[in-house]
């Protein structure tokens, strides 16, 4: 037996003549945040379904809490918890009532599942909801109870397809919280997001683009590997008649509008800050700040979509 | 009770539990089950009329004469009447009991020398009437084809007319509203148990939750089962509904075994249950699954069924159709045994049949049902 609550090798799937996964190995270790990013389509619901057992893998084998998901999917499925992307609770029954249901479709009986269902109620923040039908819940509340209803039965590996899609960023800031507390008590996280603020929560991230798995590190790492110059903001005003400008600048690597911004990757010899404001002003830009940034997610992404897909 | 069963009985539970909660929070499925068939029943109790031949005659010769023979040519020689072979008048009561026959014609030993003698000779007519249609046009014309033979015999022109005496029997009044009943709890039941269970299994497609359900420890017969029992509890209340009222507003006797009409509703509804389930699990999504699942319980039960029109009447591809058509075997079941009584005995062909298709659906939904998405 592994280690690894996670270990994918070769992992791959085809829809037909169509792959949607194609060669993923990675592991995640028990305790982990894993953090799985990608554009709509990259393969990331794909690679978590036969992780949980509900897709046959077309090659390639992954374990998952130490049993093999293609041989062994009905012992994967009682070790772990999924929250599909769809979001699928019950709406019409009250919180109460998908509480119970989950934990019975999970086994827990008796007075083990009151107890259970109060300790998980606590844990995502749904005290006094009970009664409350779940349509009529908000959707950050929803998302928290269809964590706690995957997690009633204590699994060791978790895996959230999207959990935090078409949720306002206070109640994501939450949703998070526990997650980090789950995390922290030993069970280990497998996340899907677009959002790549989040990623900056896991400890180890992969990027996944066209059914590949294109990077994977800590955030920290996958800065350093794939933003070698410093990375700039320019803001201002009628900045979108300025690109080619700036993109004739000396030293620039790579160049993305970035809200009502420019993010800039810059080497950082031939950088030439005044000489970049200029060039700006001179297209039309107004008020032109350029200012010093940290590196973001966005930024590895970008670069490292860059290297896989040369011609994009 | 092993750990093992024990999760197994859990789950099942859980989700039986889950589906009464869903029905109590959907009024249009209690509709569908319990107040469909009061409105249905009252619409359809009025019964309809439709013409019919190649009636299943037996004839029950006690007299073996020339007389006797030509009576029967007379009667076959008609398209109205098949034959059904018969020896006499005990074992033509048993065909009909069996609903091998319809009508049987009982020539009295002594028929010949009583014609012969120029005097009034009965023969007796046994008609099924529990289909109160049929029974009465079989006596139209058999009362035709007797005066016209009578009239034809050659020197006996001045002999009383053959005088036919008629029973009907387990429906004197040939009423078609007892004809109907057992019909009509065929077809509500077909409907309702189709319709709803492809409406909860394409719901949980529809909502994603079965997603989230393959991927719990949840087993597929668990989910069948869990599907299954409520409604099947729901199809015996509305199957008692049907007949309750049968009995009161119609009249409608039960001289056979009730019990027995509650075993034949229970393989009946089970064979419905596991169809709505195969619909639900090759349709996936509620719209597809309504249609689908009306359509295949709706047109087999109504028209196929011999409810409305007797299956002797159709056309001989349409009769081998409806051998597959589990409501025809209800119809028939639940005809016999309020009309004419018996028990287990008579009704045990249609109750093999109905327990066939249920086994072979049930087995088909649950292989078709994988607990995979593609
Ligand atoms: N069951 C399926 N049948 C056919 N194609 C599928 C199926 N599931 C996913 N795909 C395709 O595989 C690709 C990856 O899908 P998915 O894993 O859902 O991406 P993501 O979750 O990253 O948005 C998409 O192009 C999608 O259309
Ligand atoms: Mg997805």
């Amino acid at each position: 037996m592994s280690e690894m609550a996670i270990e994918a090798v070769g992992l791959g799937r085809d829809f037909g003549a169509f792959r949607a996964v194609t060669d993923v190995s990675f592991s995640v270790e028990a305790g982990e945040i894993f953090g799985y990013l990608g554009a709509n389509g990259a393969g990331k619901s794909t690679t978590i379904r036969m992780l949980c057992g509900l897709l046959l893998p077309s090659r390639g084998t992954a374990r998952v809490a130490g049993f093999d998901v293609g041989q062994k999917p009905e012992a994967v499925k009682a070790a772990i918890g999924y929250m599909s992307q769809k979001f699928s609770l019950y709406l019409d029954l009250p919180v109460r009532d998908n509480l119970d249901f989950f934990g019975g479709a999970y086994g827990i009986s008796g007075r083990a599942l009151p107890r259970r269902a109060a300790e998980v109620t606590e844990l995502c923040g749904l005290g006094g909801l009970g009664p409350r039908i779940t349509g009529t819940l908000p959707a950050g509340l929803r998302q928290r109870l269809a964590l706690a209803c995957a997690i009633l039965h204590r699994p060791a590996v978790l895996f959230l397809d999207e959990p935090t899609a078409c949720v306002d960023p206070q109640a994501r800031r939450l949703f998070w919280r526990v997650i980090r507390q789950l995390a922290a008590s030993g069970t280990t996280i497998f996340v899907t997001t677009h959002y790549l603020d989040e990623a900056e929560y896991c400890r180890r991230i992969g990027l996944m683009a066209a059914g590949r798995l294109i990077a994977l590190d800590t955030p920290a790492a996958l800065k350093r590997a794939y933003v070698p110059g410093r990375v700039f903001l320019v803001r201002g005003e009628n900045l979108a008649a300025t690109t080619s400008a700036v993109r004739a600048q000396p030293g620039i690597l790579a160049f993305e509008p970035f809200g009502a911004g420019l993010h800039l990757q810059a080497e950082p010899a031939l950088w030439n800050e005044a000489s970049v404001k200029l060039a700006v002003e001179r297209a039309g830009g107004r008020e032109v700040v350029v200012e010093a940034a940290d590196p973001s997610l966005e930024d590895v992404f970008l670069a490292a979509l860059g290297r896989a897909e040369p011609a994009a | 009770m092993t750990s093992r069963q024990g999760r197994f009985l859990r789950r099942v539970a859980a989700m039986a539990a889950k589906e009464v909660l869903h029905i109590r929070r959907d009024p249009r499925t209690l509709y569908i089950a319990l107040a469909l068939p009061v409105i249905m029943l009252l619409l359809l109790g009025f019964g309809l009329s439709f013409d019919i031949e190649r009636i299943p005659l037996v004839v029950a010769d006690g007299d073996r004469s020339a007389a006797s023979r030509e009576l029967a040519r007379a009667v076959f020689g008609s398209r109205d009447f098949a034959a059904v072979a018969g020896s006499d008048a005990r074992a033509a009561q048993t065909e009909l009991r069996r609903g091998q026959a319809m009508a049987a014609l009982v020539i009295p030993a002594g028929f010949a020398r009583e014609l012969d003698a120029g005097r009034d000779s009965p023969v007796q007519l046994l008609v099924d009437g529990s289909d109160g249609n049929t029974a009465r046009q079989i006596m139209g014309k058999i009362d035709a084809i007797l005066r016209a033979h009578g009239g034809s015999r050659a020197g006996f022109a001045d002999s009383p007319p053959l005088a036919v005496k008629v029973s009907t029997l387990w429906n004197p009044a040939s009423r078609s509203a007892l004809f109907m009943v057992p019909g009509v709890a065929a077809y509500l039941l077909a409907i309702a148990a189709v319709l709803l269970t492809a409406l909860t299994i394409a719901a949980e497609w529809e909502r994603g939750s079965m997603e989230q359900l393959f991927a719990s420890p949840v087993g597929r017969l668990e989910i069948v089962l869990g599907k299954l029992l409520p409604y099947l509890a729901l199809g015996m209340l509305q199957l008692l509904l049907v007949i309750s009222l049968g009995t009161t507003v119609f009249d409608v006797p039960i001289h056979g075994s009730l019990p027995m009409i509650f075993v034949a509703g229970l393989l009946f509804l089970t064979g419905m249950l596991g169809q709505g389930l195969l619909v639900s699990v090759l349709a996936r999504n509620q719209l597809v699954a309504t249609q689908a699942g009306a359509l295949s319980s709706l047109v087999p039960s109504l028209l196929l069924s011999g409810m409305l029109v007797p299956i002797e009447n159709m056309p001989w591809i349409l009769q081998a159709l409806t051998v597959v058509v589990p409501a025809r075997y209800l119809v028939h079941a639940l005809r016999t045994l309020m009309l004419k009584g018996g028990g287990f005995q008579v009704i045990a062909l249609d109750l093999l049949a109905l327990l066939a298709f249920a086994v072979v659906i049930l087995a088909l939904a649950t292989l078709r049902f994988k607990r995979r998405l593609a």
